[in-house]
Order: structure tokens, then C-alpha cells, then sequence
């Protein structure tokens, strides 16, 4: 993994922009003692680190904007960052880059109920939205298992999902509104306080979400609440074989049942859980799947029946169905912890984020096995089986030589499998550096540069966040040249990273 | 009623790659393209000066439906009445209840394609609860305005690879790119619906239960409030399970709300059905018509506003409020000149932006069918088009929004 080489001459002029920017956010929130830079040299993925040139915690978008009319006057790159947990390295810093923390916008502006949005500031953790729309009977439905953590403006970037997509969506289906800051320093504002208020106007937020931090700065969001599910109930399902749980994933969906939540973990995964919660399940169990429905009380019990039945002409050898949110809360316990279980397993794992198209789920599984013993590196699964969206944890020992790029070929080969499935790299994670290269195994040349072009309309200079998905930067002044030649763009000799 | 230009030469390809031939020779000639599926909807946006018109009508495979996958890709030229038929067959259903809106302009229903629903990007009354027509495109395939072809997005149903550009080009007016194909998000539709009708109280009392009935875990899906007679009536849909619809149905009972009439499955579609193609507000042939996105909030206060200064014959209200229609006679007083500002200006007041859904082609070139932007967002948007297209050859003019209006 390449990244642009970091410019010499900007690294020297460190300490004068420090100044330039410390009169713009007050001395303190300008760090660029080395001591205090480190520890913002990786977000989520530790694999992949580099110390930025500066931290910038400004307190507003007024501050924002003059940090960057600042840094494109001066041609300096900009990393905006939240709470740093993303899993693609879609924070990674640069050397010669200003690392753009958000942590300090974190207000919630507004909780509207009777239009039933809230308008938060982009360093909100996502989950303080659902804690000040709960005792109105309202919540933020995206839940990425980072929400603790993650910042509203960080899910914004990356369009992030989580357990309850499945049912309600992404994070890109719950934004009405949008103020963000571009490169050049201007403040825009899209849509608004009600849902459909940027109906019949461009979708500039629909582009904005995901865009993982290239096209602008996110200052302040306004999503829409939904009522709390009146009651939701969890099912655990144990398969002897993985065939036999995919099996009922498909059965499920078939029937059109839209769990709200729909999760699959292997034997592995169980068994590491099972050291932690000492839950113990049938020695035959080779998969499990947690079904989450919610709904009134009725329409649950009905549901509950349903499933049930399709998961035994699937083959289930052990079916439970929480009857107390203490019974929920519990069975849920398992795959939340799944991921730090797995972590006390093993020295170091990648996990990835391929996405298929769900009845392809038996294949991909099948092709993971088959990849971990060419790489002699052992995997588990634990994903969201309802999306298709795939999370295999791979092991291996970062102290070992050659472990990890072991490590990072088996998980391309998983994405590259995915595409060629008719899947996609990135499920909720983005793809930032992490995917960046593979990029050109899901898109041709063409589909690419369609993406690639928006920077000329946001930020051709190529100072936000550059580096980060495409496999090659866009060349914004060779686009404006080949206008001139009309039909015959291309793009000869692509310097890569 | 809407008098269009001098009708263009027609060019109606038959496959994706004559589509890009098509735009590629206009690119080279620096030549203007209409870009249409069937031109039942021709009205809606700006009119489009154009020597060539590019419809897409020609192009009608359906590349694959998998019901158990709960995705579909079909060719642009689909019929959206062909597409919701073939859903049907297997109880899926298009969430966002896309209108047809083809009679509004004169226009064959049956007609009416699936691209163009997606380029106009219109959701129906459902959208407030599922989400709008952007929301279920996975994947595109288009040409862009160099006649170069490419695709976006995927078919599954989670995917944040790269720019979302299946959500920027829907609701694009074929600004950007001419879309060949989609690929699209189904579900499997309710297995039954119930709608109460609920004598209206006044606007603002009705605006006020329909948000609090929304803000309670309900399964409705329609919360509208329409002409009936001389008067309003509130009307709250319910879709679901049979139990399900008839507990939370005895829930609204309850909700403090007068005894309501009730309308079983099939009378329930039929009325849903006249509220999203408008049929509902009575309007006159030669009536425009508005489209309104307003904060529930405000929306009351606007409609009397509305009615006040007699801008209006009918109006109606959908999403909770969320979303008014109105329609204002061709011969308002004072003029249409006067009317059309005058009401944009009170939407505006309201916090809300008023559309031109139908209107004469003179009345929408000088005034625009869209209502005006900040001017930052109006140059931003103009910079992406133009990325896509970098002559501005299609549709040009389709969604500009003009001087004047700002």
C-alpha cells in the first residue's frame, strides 16, 4: 500500500502554519509537538500508520473554513477525521497533510420533534442522537457497532450501516440535510429540517454520503427520527452445517420476512464467545444465526412462528426465541462480542467487508475455506448475513515475517472473490486505503474516471483527502484540457501511487 | 394543455450502444438532445430547445429479476406499469410508490418508463416511511455527455464502494448522463392495507395528530389530508400483516381521534392510487399545478395563506404534512406572471420550496419550474453537471434555475 510521497517543503514549513492556524483556532488546539501528533497516526486499521504534519481541533464551521482557505492557499492536504474508528483507513494521516479533527463540533443543535429530525454537528457520537431522541419515543436507526464512538460526521463520510440496515437502511437513507465546507473555504447548505427538503434539487447529499472525506468537510447533519420499535425479539438458531444456516437466510428473506437484524457466526466464533460468556450450545451447532423482529407484540409472536418453521425444514438442530429484553440482551451479547473474542483467540486479525449478492453466500463461503488453506491462515466468520454483507476475521502474527501481507492477500483474493460473485469491495466499511487498489477489479477504466471527475467540481485541487479510494489521483487540469479535444478523452500512462 | 415546442426529430435506439453513438454524434456536432423515455412526461421541469430528441422508449430488456435476491435490473424503456406487473406476480413491490403522473401531461399512463420515474426521482406517498425512489437504485448504466457509456453502483443491497452516483443521477432529469438501465431494490409488498378516514378538523389539528400518530411505532404508510366534498378529510393508511394492521388499527381508535370510515384493502389502493396521481385535488385540465415541499410545520400556515389571497382552487396535503399540492387556475387574478412569484415567495416564507409540476411551457421558461437555489449550491450543482456533461448538451436547461426566480 502506496501512498502519495509526502512533500519535503511542507514538512520544513511545519511550524509557521502551525502559527498561521493557532490564530485561527487559539494556541492550544493546534498540536505539532510529535509527542501529541503520534497518537493520531492510525484510525481503526493499525496496519497502516504515518504521524500527521499537524492536529487541527477547530470549534465551528467558521474555524473550519478558515483552516481551509489557509491550507489551499499554501497547498496543503487535508485528512478530516472523527473518532478515527474507521476500518478501511479512510483516516489515515498524512505526513504532509493537516489532520482535520472534528471532535469538538459535537452539539446537538436541535431536536425537532414535530418534523421528527434532529440537527447535530458532525463530532455527535451516533449514539448520543438516539439517547436525546429516546425520551421522546424516538431514535437515530443506524447503529454501526462503532457507535459508542463513531461521530455522526464520521458515518456521514462513510455512509456507514450496521445490525438494523438490513430493515432500516444505511446511514444515507436517514440525512435531510447537509452544511458542509468546501476546499475553497465556502460553506454549503442542502436540504433542510424536514424529509424531501432537498427534493427536486440535485442529490448533492446523496453524493456527499459515503464520499469518505474527498469532496468536502461535513460540518453539521440533520437526520430524521423514527418512533422506538415497541418491542423487539431476537432468535438464535444453531445449523450443523453452514450450508444448512445459509440455507434459511435465503427462507427467511424468500418469505418476505425483513428481519430487523439478520447475523451470522461460525463454530469459531462461538467457541471464542462461549470462553467469555460461558454459553454453551450444541457440540453439532457448525453456524448460528441471530434473527432480530420487532414490531408490536403480536405481529412478533406471529413472526417468531414463522421463522421458526422455516428454519426447520432448514434443518436447525436448536431454535431459542428471547422472551424477556434480559433474554435479548444476552443472546445479542454474543456477536457484539465476537470481534474482541476472536482478538483474545489469536495475536492480530484483518477483518474485511465483501459484499455479495446474497444467494451466493454458500460459494464465497466455500471459497474462503479453500483460500485458508492455500495461505496457511486460519479465519472466521461472523457477518450480516441478511445484506450478504461479508466480515470474515482473518489470524495471523503480526511478529511473524510475512504474516501480514499473507494476511492482506487472503482478504483481497475474499474481495476480489466477492466481485466476481456479482458482489461489491466495501458492504458499510469504505473503501479508503485499505481497498483502494483493488478498485479497478470492480470498475473499468471508464466507471472509475465517472467517479473520479466529481473532484474537478468539489476540489480539484486534490487537497481533501487525497489518496483515499481511487487507485490514481484525477488529473482535474487534464480534464479541463481534454474538453478542448472533445471525444477524444483518455487517460494514457496513470501514475499510480 | 401544455403547448410544447416544435416537435424535434424522434431518434429511438434499440440498444445502450446506439445510445452512446447517438450522444457521441451530438457531442461532436455541439448538439442539443431532449433525452426522454416515452415523452408521456415531457412537462415536468423545464422545456428543453432541442433539434433531437433521444428516447430511451426502444430499450425494454429486463435483465434479470430475482424476487428471493429482492433485486431487478431492467433497461430504462421498461414500463413502469410493466415493472410494478412483474413485481406483483411474485408480492414484491416498488416501496416508493413512484406517481405516474403521464395524465397530468397528457401522456399514456401505460406508457410512462421506469427511467423516467428514476430520472425524475418522484416518490409517492409511502416515501416518508420507506424512504424515495434514490433510495432503491443500486446500480446504474448510463452514457455520459462525451457519449462515453459506464456503469454505477451494484446489485447488492449494501454497497459503499466508491461515489454513490446511482443516487446523483437519480432525480437528474437527464442532465448527466442518459440512463440505459437500472438496477433496483424491490420488496415484498404487505399482505394487506387499511386506510381510516377521519373528518377533517382544520389543517393545523390535523397536521398535529398526524404527528403524533407518527411518532409512535404504527405501521402507517399514508398520512394525507385531501378534498372531499366541500370539505377535508384525513386519511391514515396502514399496510402489514392482517393482525398486524387490525391491532394498530384499533390503536388509532384509541388515539383520541373521531370515529372514523374505514377503507378495506382494495378501496384503499383505489383512493391511494387517486392521491398520488392528484386525482384527488380536482384539478381543472387547464389548472398548473405545484408540488410544495414545506415543513409539516409550516405547511398549514401556508395553505391559509394560500387560500387567503385566492392563489389556489385546491390544495392537498401528503407526508404528514410534509408535502402540499395545490392547483392554481390558469385565469388567477392578476395574472400568472404575478401568481407564480407571489406564491413561490409565500412557499419560501414557509420555510418550503415550491415546484412547477405542470404549467405552460412560457410559464415555466420564465419563471422556472424549480424554485431558486443559494447561489453557492446552484454553482456547485452547475460545476457536476458539467463534469458529466461537459457541453451541456443534455437536456439542457431541464432543471437550471433561473436568474429571475432568485
Amino acid at each position: 500500500m502506496r501512498m502519495p510521497d509526502p512533500d519535503q517543503g511542507i514538512i520544513a514549513r511545519r511550524g509557521e502554519l502551525a502559527a498561521r492556524l493557532r490564530a485561527i483556532v487559539g494556541a492550544q488546539w493546534v498540536l505539532d509537538d510529535e509527542a501529541e501528533r503520534r497518537p493520531y497516526r492510525c484510525d481503526g486499521i493499525t496496519a497502516y500508520q504515518a504521524t500527521p504534519l499537524l492536529v487541527v481541533l477547530p470549534a465551528s464551521t467558521a474555524e473550519i473554513q478558515a483552516v481551509l482557505a489557509v491550507c489551499r492557499e499554501q497547498g496543503v492536504k487535508i485528512v478530516p477525521r472523527g473518532s478515527g474508528t474507521s476500518l478501511s483507513g479512510g483516516a489515515l494521516p498524512l505526513e504532509d497533510g493537516v489532520l482535520l479533527v472534528t471532535s469538538r463540533l459535537c452539539a446537538i443543535v436541535a431536536m425537532d420533534v414535530e418534523n421528527r429530525v434532529a440537527r447535530v454537528q458532525c463530532g455527535v457520537p451516533n449514539i448520543r442522537i438516539s439517547e436525546a431522541a429516546r425520551p421522546l419515543g424516538l431514535c437515530y436507526m443506524p447503529d454501526p457497532s462503532s457507535q459508542m464512538i463513531s461521530t455522526i460526521g464520521g458515518n456521514v463520510a462513510e455512509n456507514s450501516g450496521g445490525v438494523h440496515c438490513l430493515k432500516y437502511g444505511m446511514t444515507s437513507n436517514h440525512v435531510v440535510g447537509l452544511e458542509a465546507v468546501l476546499m475553497s473555504g465556502e460553506v454549503i447548505r442542502l436540504g433542510g429540517g424536514f424529509q424531501g427538503a432537498a427534493d427536486g434539487e440535485l442529490d448533492l447529499i446523496g453524493l456527499l454520503t459515503g464520499s469518505e472525506g474527498l469532496l468536502a468537510v461535513v460540518t453539521e447533519i440533520t437526520v430524521r427520527l423514527v418512533p422506538l420499535p415497541e418491542a423487539a425479539r431476537v432468535m438464535s438458531m444453531g445449523f450443523a452445517s453452514v450450508e444448512d444456516a445459509c440455507r434459511c437466510v435465503g427462507a427467511i428473506i424468500g418469505a418476505g420476512i425483513i428481519p430487523a437484524g439478520l447475523e451470522f457466526m461460525d463454530r469459531k466464533v462461538l467457541n471464542a464467545v462461549a470462553s467469555l460468556l460461558r454459553e454453551e450450545h450444541d457440540p453439532r451447532t457448525a453456524a448460528l444465526l441471530l434473527c432480530e423482529l420487532d414490531g408490536t407484540a403480536a405481529e412478533i409472536d406471529a413472526l417468531i412462528e414463522r421463522v421458526r418453521g422455516l428454519a426447520e425444514q432448514a434443518g436447525a438442530i436448536d431454535i431459542r426465541a428471547s422472551r424477556t429484553e434480559e433474554e435479548r440482551e444476552r443472546i445479542w451479547r454474543s456477536r457484539k462480542l465476537a470481534f474482541s473474542a476472536i482478538g483474545k483467540m489469536c495475536k492480530d486479525y484483518y477483518c474485511t467487508d465483501g459484499t455479495i449478492p446474497r444467494n451466493r453466500l454458500p460459494d464465497i463461503l466455500d471459497r474462503m475455506a479453500e483460500l485458508s488453506r492455500t495461505y496457511g491462515l486460519d479465519y472466521a466468520n461472523c457477518f450480516h448475513a441478511g445484506d450478504g454483507n461479508l466480515h470474515p476475521i482473518i489470524m495471523y502474527d503480526a511478529a511473524r515475517p510475512g504474516d501480514l501481507d499473507k494476511a492482506e492477500a487472503f482478504g483481497a483474493d475474499v474481495l476480489r472473490a466477492c466481485v466476481d460473485m456479482g458482489g461489491v469491495l466495501s458492504g458499510e466499511h469504505g473503501v479508503g486505503v485499505e481497498k483502494r487498489d483493488l478498485m479497478t477489479h470492480q470498475f473499468a477504466p471508464a466507471d472509475l474516471r465517472q467517479q473520479q471527475v466529481l473532484k474537478c467540481a468539489f476540489d480539484p485541487e486534490e487537497l481533501l483527502n487525497p489518496g483515499k479510494v481511487f487507485p490514481s489521483p484525477c488529473r482535474c487540469a487534464e480534464f479541463g484540457r481534454m474538453h478542448v479535444r472533445g471525444g477524444e478523452m483518455r487517460f494514457p500512462d496513470i501514475p499510480r501511487f | 394543455m401544455t403547448a410544447h415546442s416544435p416537435d424535434p426529430i424522434v431518434c429511438r435506439p434499440a440498444c445502450a450502444d446506439d445510445v452512446a453513438d447517438v450522444v457521441r454524434a451530438a457531442r461532436s456536432k455541439g448538439q442539443a438532445l431532449e433525452v426522454a423515455g416515452n415523452g408521456t412526461r415531457r412537462g415536468l421541469g423545464n422545456p428543453v430547445a432541442a433539434a433531437v430528441r433521444l428516447e430511451l422508449g426502444g430499450l425494454g430488456h429486463v435483465h434479470f429479476y430475482e424476487p428471493d435476491d429482492l433485486v431487478i435490473r431492467v433497461d430504462a424503456g421498461v414500463p413502469l406499469a410493466e415493472v410494478e406487473r412483474m413485481l406483483a406476480g411474485r408480492g414484491q413491490y416498488l416501496p416508493f410508490e413512484p406517481p405516474c403522473h403521464a395524465a397530468l401531461y397528457g401522456g399514456a399512463p401505460a406508457r410512462a418508463t421506469i427511467g423516467g420515474a428514476i430520472a425524475t426521482g418522484l416518490s409517492g406517498p409511502r416515501r416518508f416511511q420507506v424512504g424515495a425512489a434514490r433510495d432503491f437504485v443500486l446500480g446504474v448504466d448510463g452514457v455520459n455527455g462525451q457519449g462515453e457509456a459506464f456503469s454505477a453502483g451494484g446489485r447488492t443491497m449494501k454497497n459503499v464502494t466508491g461515489y454513490d452516483l446511482s443516487k446523483l443521477l437519480c432525480g437528474s432529469f437527464g442532465t448527466m448522463a442518459v440512463l440505459t438501465s437500472l438496477t433496483l431494490k424491490v420488496l415484498p409488498a404487505p399482505e394487506t392495507e387499511r386506510t381510516m378516514l377521519f373528518p377533517s378538523a382544520g389543517l393545523a389539528q390535523d397536521i398535529a395528530a398526524l404527528a403524533a400518530i407518527l411518532s409512535r411505532p404504527l405501521a402507517v404508510t399514508g398520512a394525507a389530508v385531501v378534498p372531499e366534498g366541500e370539505g377535508m378529510t384525513m386519511a391514515v393508511r396502514l399496510e402489514g400483516s392482517a393482525p398486524g394492521v387490525a391491532e394498530h388499527a384499533g390503536r388509532l381508535d384509541g388515539a383520541g381521534l373521531p370515529a372514523g370510515r374505514v377503507l378495506a384493502a382494495a378501496e384503499s389502493r383505489a383512493f391511494w392510487s387517486r392521491v398520488r396521481e392528484l386525482d384527488v385535488l380536482g384539478a381543472g385540465t387547464d389548472d398548473l399545478l405545484w408540488r410544495i415541499h414545506v415543513p409539516a410545520t409550516g405547511a398549514a400556515g401556508l395553505a391559509a395563506a394560500l387560500r387567503r389571497v385566492g392563489l389556489v382552487s385546491s390544495l392537498m396535503l401528503d407526508w404528514g404534512g410534509a408535502l402540499m399540492f395545490c392547483a392554481m387556475p390558469a385565469a388567477v387574478s392578476g395574472g400568472l406572471d404575478g401568481a407564480v412569484p407571489h406564491l413561490r415567495a409565500l412557499a419560501a416564507n414557509a420555510g418550503g420550496r415550491a415546484i412547477l409540476l405542470r404549467a405552460p411551457d412560457p410559464i415555466r421558461a420564465a419563471h422556472g419550474a424549480f424554485p431558486a437555489q443559494a447561489p453557492g449550491v446552484r454553482a456547485l450543482a452547475a460545476r457536476t453537471r458539467r463534469v458529466f456533461d461537459p457541453a451541456g448538451i443534455l437536456n439542457p436547461g431541464r432543471t437550471d434555475f433561473l436568474e429571475a426566480a432568485c
